[in-house]
């Protein structure tokens, strides 16, 4: 959030017009996210994932950022994320989505 | 201090890409254009263009280019153009292969890498500063030059009169 926080400077329509811009990727990215088939091939399930991961990050989410880009990376490398490992980042992902509604508000 | 420097975002993250492109305005880089695919990209580019371009590796949100498609396409109809590769992918072999194939830096998505975007702008930016005032230096030389021929000339002339 440092850098949305450095350039809206202070004012809050700013601020609120970047959280705005990240939202309408996340929230729809998560609804894909939770829809997808962890048994089927896995590529569209990486490329998700691989679009969210520069976004959590910029808005500063650590955790979600790492949690993303080792599932990334895994399926990239030829493995597999199973559905317990999907929930969780949806899990975490909604979460963020949830912190970014409420400063909205 | 602004910058001119024309800048071209060339990434299919759209969020990322308007927040890079006002954290650039606001450190003085005054004309930054958005592309969202590498097809529109290509469609706007000229020959000489002296647009600076970041270019992204993954445009698949976008259109059908990878971000090393489209670098060699610039190379190809505009050979001097700066790019910038900007991408979420930590490979070698991506970074390699843009690097042989031109561009002029690779910085991976992290969270310092707005600010290395910058810093690879600032030096392509300076080069195009040093190559201006080269340019005119020699320009001055040759403008000096034919003065001195011109000169001489004219002296030749009124002497040969004589």
């Amino acid at each position: 959030m440092e850098i949305i926080e450095r350039l809206s400077a202070g004012d809050p329509e700013k601020k609120k017009y970047y959280i705005r811009l990240f939202l309408d990727t996340l929230e729809p990215e998560l609804v894909n996210l939770k829809g997808a088939d962890v048994a089927a091939h896995q590529e569209p399930i990486r490329a998700i994932l691989h679009k969210l991961k520069s976004q959590v990050q910029t808005i500063g989410a650590r955790e979600a950022h790492a949690l993303m880009a080792e599932q990334e990376q895994r399926i990239k490398e030829g493995g597999r994320i199973e559905q317990e490992e999907l929930d969780h980042t949806c899990q975490a992902l909604s979460d963020l989505i949830e912190n970014l509604q409420e400063l909205l508000k | 201090m602004s910058k001119h420097l024309k800048v071209a975002l060339v990434d299919d993250d759209i969020p990322n890409t308007e927040v890079l492109r006002d954290f650039l305005i606001r450190n003085g880089y005054s004309h930054v254009d958005k592309y969202h695919d590498g097809e529109s990209f290509l469609e706007s580019l000229d020959r000489f263009d002296e647009r600076a371009v970041v270019l992204d590796f993954d445009l698949s949100g976008g259109g059908e280019l990878n971000g090393l498609e489209v670098l060699e396409a610039i190379k190809e109809r505009s050979p001097s153009t700066h790019v910038i590769f900007f991408s979420g992918q930590d490979s070698l072999e991506v970074a390699v292969e843009s690097l042989k194939n031109g561009a002029d830096d690779y910085i991976v998505k992290s969270n310092a890498a707005f600010a290395l975007v910058k810093t690879s702008l600032d030096k392509v930016y300076d080069l195009q500063v040093l190559r201006t005032s080269e340019k005119r230096s020699q320009r001055i030389s040759l403008l000096l030059a034919i003065g001195w021929v011109s000169t001489l000339a004219v002296v030749a002339y009124f002497l040969a009169g004589r």
